[in-house]
């Protein structure tokens, strides 16, 4: 085991410990609740500084983001229980998506302003972003491109989710225009 | 148990309209995320399948610019043809010289090759790299023409962080569950507890693999819109914000590059970088250009390129460890990515977190069509489908790794997967979905066990074998293990549906 593994390996065993911590809480609710909830996240927070000091400030600290995921999952997955059938009448009952008139045409707009619309009022920010922005034009590029799959995907989930198609066309389109037009208004990355 | 919940009350009408957007998206894209998501966990280790591809190939740790310029002058020998030359030095990963050589897009009378090294820098055989290329290939593009595989991979990512959001919004028992999973009787409520623990716990890795796979899948398109707004269409101009100086082309004929010079001059400038990659263009004209990768050791970043001219002198770098935010940020993305920034230990994360991922789409599928049973409007036919399209992968990627490795070549992958994975839909639709689930698992573990089968027959256990195979091979029994396991465990479940 080479040094980077071993820390990689105490980063685990600290994450492992903090959902631990943070399961003791869950499941036995009481006066020291708190404590563990706060010696939980503590832990996932040294096992973070610990990765990013050792291993790249920022290369580190995305291992040990990689890690928190794998020990929090390992300690939910480890404490599954088998269902009874006396158990289930305690659950509480998991709420339904609402339900919607099937019409075809509406669900036709829906997909075009949750698709293309997004996806175009997603472009204009970027675009926005990467041209009338200040800064270095490599990291305004970057940062208006990192923005565009992150807005189209903000975009499609509140179409898909909005009962109200008007007010999201009206949104979208209005975003577009503005964010394409001064787009292409000033139309330089210099 | 009851307990004052931590996450804010959120209004039940909103959650509702939430899980309507998120079923219609996961319903629209599941298919295309489930192969995207499954692909990717598997591409993780590409680097680990070329080498188990290619088992005979000699093992070097440590190269030295002597060993570098010998391979160079035997690549030139070999093929004077060559237009462009990518040398790719060992690494903890891939300790490996391999040399791959590319004709002018003129020339048609030559095409790609790829050698192995020794460590006196000798060129050995060529290697094979045809299902390694498959896999990875269908996770990038899904072999489709390369500007719309990667648009349709990138917008698939769109979708996969669109129902990351509308999850997490639809999900307010964030806390209350966090390490629920109550497996047994009610196949929905069973599969809801997997959907959500799975989603919640590994939400940061899923946000960061969606976000940046959309952003390399959509590459072509934004970077294409930018030009069209800001270079009058000129993509090269945009691109070439990203890449550092060129030396002048001149295509006078002129002996190799200076390599051992270039490489004893990247030593003192950069005393702690490791060079992985070289890059020559026109490596036999005047005008040749060489670009150098060398990782610093505790960076997250593809790798710093510093370009020379065929006199060894020094031009400048691109940037990506050194130059501006937007291009070191940028420079992350690909290993961030595919977790190819943290040795072998992080990628079996990223493969577990991968498959997590997958796994959540899955029962995501499967959620809906419970409902639908619960509320008395089965889909019996889109139960087999999906639980076809689920299973039938393990199979096909199986079926595609024996056929590489007994024919060496990449013709007729795609046409086996593509075969295997419609064959068995087909087949889906006349197959009891609980027979057909066991069924799958259980032929999807008996291909992994052959394509182990069949590699040990073609390479027996040998002295000068990579050690990376053993590895493999006990990871893909151990797979197979779990598959044939988990179809016992869905047996045992049908049979005894009210335990």
């Amino acid at each position: 085991m080479n040094w980077e593994t071993a820390y990689q390996a105490g980063a685990l065993a600290l994450a492992l410990a903090g959902a631990f911590a943070l399961k003791a809480a869950w499941s036995k609710p009481g006066p020291k609740r708190p404590w563990f909830i706060i010696l939980g996240w503590a832990l996932f927070l040294v096992s973070a500084i610990m990765a990013a000091a050792m291993l790249g400030p920022v290369r580190g600290a995305f291992i040990a983001l990689a890690i928190a995921c794998a020990a929090g999952m390992s300690v939910a997955v480890s404490n599954y229980t088998i269902r009874v059938v006396k158990a289930r009448a305690g659950r509480e009952l998991a709420l339904e998506p609402s339900d919607r008139k099937r019409v075809a045409w509406r669900g036709w707009i829906r997909g075009f302003l949750a698709g293309p619309m997004a996806g175009i009022a997603a472009m204009g920010v970027g675009l926005f972003v990467a041209i009338c922005f200040p800064g270095a034009p490599q990291t305004r590029m970057v940062v208006g491109g990192v923005l565009v799959p992150f807005l189209w995907a903000g975009g499609m989930a509140w179409t898909l989710s909005d009962d109200k198609i008007i007010r999201a066309f009206a949104v979208l389109f209005g975003v577009a225009f503005l964010s394409l037009g001064a787009a292409f208004l000033k139309g330089t990355l210099a | 148990m009851s307990r004052k919940p931590i996450w804010p009350k959120i209004p039940a009408a909103f959650v509702r309209a939430m899980l309507a957007g998120h079923s219609a998206l996961g319903l629209a894209f599941a298919a295309l995320i489930y192969i995207v998501c499954f692909s990717g966990a598997v591409a993780v280790f590409t680097t680990e399948f070329r080498r188990w591809e290619n088992p005979t190939s000699p093992v070097v740790h440590d190269v030295t610019p002597d060993v570098i310029e010998r391979t160079l002058t035997q690549t030139l020998a070999k093929a004077p043809w060559a237009h462009h030359v990518f040398i790719t030095l060992p690494t903890d990963d891939a300790p490996l010289i391999r040399v791959m050589v590319q004709p002018d897009h003129e020339d048609k009378a030559h095409k790609d090759i790829t050698w192995v090294a020794d460590a006196q820098g000798n060129l050995k055989q060529e290697t094979v790299d045809a299902w390694s290329n498959f896999q990875a290939f269908l996770h990038v593009r899904l072999h489709l023409p390369d500007a719309w595989g990667g648009f349709v991979v990138g917008l698939t990512g769109v979708a996969l962080l669109s129902s990351l959001i509308s999850g997490i919004l639809s999900h307010p028992r964030v806390f209350k569950d966090a390490f629920s999973l109550r497996l047994g009787t009610n196949k929905r409520l069973q599969e809801a507890d997997l959907h959500n623990r799975i989603g919640v716990w590994g939400l940061p890795f899923h946000i960061i693999v969606s976000l940046t796979g959309a952003f390399l899948g959509l590459t072509t398109i934004v970077v294409g819109v930018l030009a069209l707004a800001v270079f009058k269409g000129d993509v090269n101009k945009a691109y070439a914000l990203f890449t550092g100086p060129h030396p002048i082309d001149d295509p006078r004929p002129a002996p190799q590059p200076d390599i051992k010079n270039i490489l004893f001059d990247l030593k003192s400038r950069e005393p702690h970088a490791v060079p992985t990659y070289i890059m020559i263009e026109h490596p036999g004209e005047e005008g040749a250009a060489i670009a150098v990768s060398a990782e610093t050791r505790g960076k997250l970043s593809r790798g710093e390129m510093h370009v020379y001219d065929r006199k060894a002198k020094y031009l400048g770098n691109w940037g990506w460890e050194k130059g501006t935010t937007g291009q070191k940020i940028y420079s992350t993305l690909s290993p961030l990515h595919f977790g190819w920034f943290g040795g072998w230990p992080l990628k079996v994360i990223y493969g577990v977190l991968g498959m997590g991922l997958a796994a959540v789409t899955s029962s995501g599928i499967a959620i809906w069509l419970a409902r639908r049973r619960d509320k008395g409007r089965p889909a019996p036919t889109w139960e087999r489908l999906w639980t076809a399209t689920v299973w039938s992968q393990p199979l096909a990627y199986s079926l595609t790794a024996i056929c590489a490795l007994i024919t060496r070549s990449d013709n007729v992958l795609l046409p086996v997967w593509g075969g295997a994975s419609l064959t068995i839909l087909v087949l889906a639709l006349f197959t009891p979905v609980r027979i057909l689930s066991a069924g799958l698992r259980v032929a999807g573990s008996l291909g992994l066990m052959a394509v182990v089968a069949t590699h040990a027959a073609l390479w027996p256990p040998m002295a000068n074998i990579d050690p990376i195979v053993w590895y493999m091979h006990a990871v893909l029994i151990g797979l197979a293990i779990i598959l044939l396991w988990s179809a016992r465990a869905s047996v045992l479940a049908a049979r005894n549906p009210q335990s």
